[in-house]
């Protein structure tokens, strides 16, 4: 099984090398953000990472809708793999590729950010990144198992992550949201990796601000809950696409 | 090999398959024949464990499909109407990848994988993408993957549609050579008559009901016809193929 989930993992991370637009596009998105952002740069880069992850780890995850168009669901489904570890396989894939461009990401705009980091809050930066894309992945691929084809993805772009985006504390601190859009916020993955991020790399800035609004400890509970909430929910959702699909009938196609 | 008893699906008030009794044995090239919608796929998809039965149960090379669907994919290969390829990915990625599935060694993988690139005279397409092979070419590929853990069972579902004339050849020649090297069961759904003719016994499905099973010879015998089209004729008063009719693809030849 383990075979199988790293299977899984290294198809993901393969088919995002192969893919060049995927590459540029994730890489060249915050360089955009840093030239806007300028002079505030420093304070927003936590949620700029935060967006890294978001666009890399979601998008993985989503692309479990092609796999259903071409047949490679179908594939992992007669595999002689549980259920459970393929939404596994395919949320650690999501990870690895939200953790691969934050790092990468991180790497070039650290010295432009001037930021220095301790040992400690690299570490917890780093936590954050990696357990932030794995809530953003599994929540992923319980979207994925319910639309049903990547046409949405205007719709899944307005309605799923652009809020996620701006209502996670990235931009714009949560606590300062109205009360409503505050309440959405907190049923953000995001906004408990984002303040992970402002936890590891504002610390300095708390004083201004800038720095996490919950405690570390709550963070990476609800981090946790998303993740393993969406593991449940995405297992039996994949799983019934297995079959002669519900489109099918009545009368078998073809 | 494979045995059925009162196996039966219902998609909501359509009743897909019903009261199937089934028994193909060891080595068995056995055609599963019958027009489109009349349950074929279902019942392949019930023996892959993608599907659950509504009645009845069905064990494959002993096992249970609903209690021991692990083991049961472990002992079946399948080939479906449509690839299971991811196109961005090359022929011997793509193998690589099913070989993680089916928890195949490292080396062992490599060997097998060289050995049916061979053989399916795809050695010298190995790295390139799927996505720039013929159709021939990528169901050759796909029935690569489908073998390559040695199933004692291999499903075979429709596994000409949309193939020309020299690709429907080949294939049939690979089957004929994987027949011939492994003594697996082959269980071929179809719905031209001229496939079925070389099976070693044939079961006849219609509207989700076993009308006529047996070899070949009895059935034509049996209904006093000269081939299994007019079996079918005979059985349920209506032709087989209605459309496809004028375009009748080359059957394996034995």
């Amino acid at each position: 099984m383990a075979r199988a989930v790293w299977g899984i993992v290294a198809r993901e991370f393969l088919r995002f090398l192969r893919q060049r637009g995927r590459l540029v596009s994730s890489l060249a998105r915050p360089f955009v953000w840093f030239v806007f952002a300028g002079a505030g740069f420093r304070a927003l880069f936590a949620g700029l990472l935060g967006m890294v992850v978001l666009f890399g780890a979601f998008l993985a995850a989503l692309s479990t809708v092609t796999d259903r168009d071409a047949g490679v669901l179908r594939l992992l489904l007669v595999a002689p793999v549980p259920r459970g570890a393929i939404a596994v396989g395919k949320a650690l894939g999501a990870t690895l590729l939200g953790t691969v461009q934050a790092l990468a990401v991180a790497l070039i705009l650290l010295p432009a950010a001037r930021l220095s980091l301790t040992p400690g809050g690299a570490a917890l930066a780093l936590s954050a990144v990696v357990l932030t894309s794995l809530a953003a992945g599994a929540v992923g691929l319980v979207l994925a198992a319910t639309i049903r084809s990547i046409e949405n993805f205007a719709g899944v772009m307005n309605f799923a992550i652009f809020p996620m985006l701006f209502l996670c504390g990235a931009f714009y601190p949560v606590r300062n949201l109205a009360a409503p859009l505050r309440a959405l916020a907190y049923l953000n993955p995001m906004a408990y990796g984002v303040d992970l991020l402002k936890h590891a790399l504002l610390a300095p800035w708390s004083a201004a601000g800038y720095g996490g609004e919950l405690t570390v400890g709550f963070d990476f509970a609800a981090l946790a809950v998303f993740a393993g909430l969406g593991l449940a929910a995405a297992t039996p959702l994949l799983a019934r696409e297995g079959g002669v699909t519900r489109a099918a009938f009545p009368g078998e196609r073809r | 090999m494979i045995e059925a008893r009162g196996l039966g699906k219902d998609f909501g008030a359509v009743r897909a398959l019903d009261g199937l009794d089934l028994d193909v044995g060891e080595a068995e090239f056995f055609g599963f024949l019958g027009p489109n919608g009349a349950g074929k796929t279902t019942a392949v998809h019930i023996f892959a464990t993608l599907l659950a039965p509504t009645r009845g149960s069905a064990r494959i090379a002993g096992h249970d499909v609903v209690r021991e669907s692990l083991a049961v994919r472990r002992s079946i290969g399948l080939v479906f109407q449509e690839p299971t390829l991811d196109r961005d990915l090359t022929v011997e990625e793509n193998l690589r990848f099913a070989a993680r599935l089916w928890d195949l060694s490292g080396p062992s993988a490599a060997a097998r994988i060289d050995e049916l690139l061979g053989q399916f005279g795809l050695a010298e397409r190995r790295d390139s993408p799927v996505r720039s092979l013929s159709g021939g070419m990528r169901r050759a590929a796909d029935i690569a993957r489908g073998v390559l853990h040695r199933p004692r069972v291999l499903f075979l579902d429709e596994p000409t549609a949309g193939l020309d004339p020299r690709a429907r050849r080949a294939l049939w020649q690979f089957i004929r050579d994987l027949r011939a090297a492994s003594g697996m069961t082959v269980f071929l759904t179809t719905h031209y008559v001229e496939e079925a003719e070389p099976c070693d016994r044939v079961a006849v499905l219609d509207r989700g009901h076993l009308v006529a099973q047996g070899t070949p010879a009895e059935l034509k015998r049996a209904a006093g016809a000269g081939s299994l089209e007019e079996v079918f004729l005979a059985r349920t008063g209506r032709p087989l193929v209605v459309a496809d009719a004028a375009a009748v693809p080359p059957g394996p030849e034995r």
